[in-house]
């Protein structure tokens, strides 16, 4: 328990470095584009390829499930729509890349500082947490919410491709149903969980990366810990938003 | 000159730094020598503020480090050039990249210009067509030039360099220490090295301290080295029979 609280206490120390008044703000930008190459760009393939499947999955499911005929069966398009808007596309996109972000970023900054050169920042007069978190922590926020939007047209798409080949429902009414009664209010809701789904991956993951002690094996505990911790922590901060805006 | 006052250092119960005062002198290399966990890296990361003191000043040319505020401390750093033991060169960044990046985060020079600083700091380590190499291409010894070019290129005030001849073969080791010991005469600049490698010492040792337990048992000049009756320094110094037998016979 006083380990937990001493480790959030050393979080907030973390966050209030990173957000303090960078050296020089092209040198950020810079690494921020990197960041975005990285992190963003490089992250799209995947999150394709499992939306893809992922939403034909639920079409597939949703219409097993709706067998009543009274229902119509383009209830099958609202369906898959708002489940990819609400809630699979952003959390699924979110425990993705802190999988494979988390962990990256978590064992790069935590080589960093087995290897001296967070230390050789540090004696340059460079602020290390912020010069290596803060371009992260911008290129998850803002790419994640890009990488939701993507989730869910691939997601809709997926279940488009099983309508038009597995015969599910009529592709006519699959594209009636991701058309029926749209909130736009459900897209920006999504966003807003990605980005901090983001910034949940990108401190995290930094936190656990910035603090390793050690060598080889306590980077790798680190990663590790980096994806445990942001998953826990996304699927808890769904909770709260959800309940928050939802309920 | 850098002048430690009284410092004190501890881990949980136990010292590492124990009363330590010392000057460091502006032109000479001030070698800290002394075994294993005798304290001198921790002193070392104590005079740049890696790690925070518990009592003492430290001062750099009268101003005090400990005293300083975090924006006053990233000032000061600006004049410090350190090597450390691995070299510490950034793994994703090229060797011109490397040695650049102090000029890209404090310099507002031309590109050029930079360009031409980075190319003298390397050709002064006696490092030709490497920019585009990576440091995983280069050589422990290669690394360590590239690491001090780097710590040069802004000209600092301070080098401090932790074990720069750790892993190196005894040739290359001299090599370093003397490209240390011309960049402090050059630069005319106070330079403070952590060692226990007596070649060092007996080369390039200006000012010697040992440290012993975490405090300074004994301060003198490379030559008082051989002929001091200090008996825990003759220990460190004589280590094997065949030293302990030379200096007695």
């Amino acid at each position: 328990m006083l380990k937990a609280l001493a480790n959030i206490g050393k979080y907030i120390v973390l966050l209030k470095n990173i957000f303090s008044r960078p050296e020089k703000a092209s040198i950020y930008y810079r690494q921020t584009l990197r960041e975005l190459e990285n992190h963003g760009i490089g992250s799209i393939w995947i999150i394709v390829v499992i939306s893809v499947f992922v939403g034909a999955a639920i079409t597939i499911q949703t219409n097993f499930n709706i067998e009543n005929p009274w229902l119509p069966r383009y209830i099958v398009g609202v369906t898959v729509r708002d489940s990819l808007l609400l809630e699979f596309s952003s959390t699924m996109v979110g425990l993705m890349i802190a999988g494979k972000s988390g962990s990256s970023i978590a064992s790069e900054i935590g080589m960093m500082r087995v290897t001296e050169q967070i230390d050789a920042l540090e004696v340059m007069g460079i602020n290390p947490a912020a010069f290596l978190i803060l371009p992260k922590i911008i290129a998850m926020v803002l790419f994640m919410p890009v990488l939701c939007a993507v989730s869910v047209a691939v997601g809709l798409l997926g279940g488009y491709l099983v309508c038009l080949i597995g015969d599910v429902i009529p592709v006519s009414d699959y594209i009636y149903g991701i058309q029926y009664i749209f909130y736009p209010y459900y897209l920006s809701y999504a966003m807003f969980k990605a980005a901090v789904y983001g910034f949940i991956i990108a401190t995290v993951a930094g936190f656990y990366g910035y603090h390793v002690q050690g060598g080889a094996i306590q980077v790798g505990k680190a990663s590790t810990r980096a994806v445990v911790i942001s998953s826990v922590m996304i699927l808890f901060t769904n909770l709260v938003i959800t309940n928050i805006i939802l309920h | 000159m850098i002048r430690l006052e009284n410092i004190y250092k501890r881990f949980e119960d136990t010292y590492v730094l124990n009363d330590v005062s010392v000057d460091f002198e502006k032109g000479k290399c001030n070698l800290i020598i002394g075994s294993s966990g005798s304290g001198k890296t921790v002193l070392m990361k104590a005079m740049v503020g890696l790690l925070d003191i518990d009592r003492g000043s430290i001062c750099y040319d009268d101003r005090d480090f400990v005293k300083m505020s975090p924006p006053e401390k990233q000032d000061l750093r600006k004049e410090m050039g350190m090597l450390f033991q691995g070299g510490a060169l950034f793994d994703s960044l090229n060797i011109e990249e490397n040695v650049m990046f102090p000029l890209n985060m404090f310099s507002r020079e031309s590109y050029s210009r930079k360009k031409n600083l980075v190319d003298s700091s390397l050709e002064r380590v006696g490092l030709r067509d490497v920019n585009r190499k990576m440091p995983a291409e280069l050589s422990g010894g290669m690394k360590k030039r590239v690491a001090i070019a780097r710590a040069i290129v802004l000209s600092p005030n301070y080098l401090f360099c932790d074990e720069p001849n750790s892993g190196l073969d005894p040739k290359t080791a001299i090599k370093i220490d003397a490209l240390i010991k011309e960049i402090t005469l050059d630069y005319n600049i106070t330079t403070v090295v952590n060692s226990h490698d007596m070649n060092s010492v007996l080369e390039i040792g200006d000012k010697v301290i040992y440290i012993y337990q975490g405090g300074k048992c004994w301060e003198g000049t490379k030559e008082d080295v051989l002929h001091t009756d200090n008996e825990a320094l003759n220990n460190f110094v004589f280590a094997t029979s065949m030293a302990k037998q030379l200096k007695n016979s």
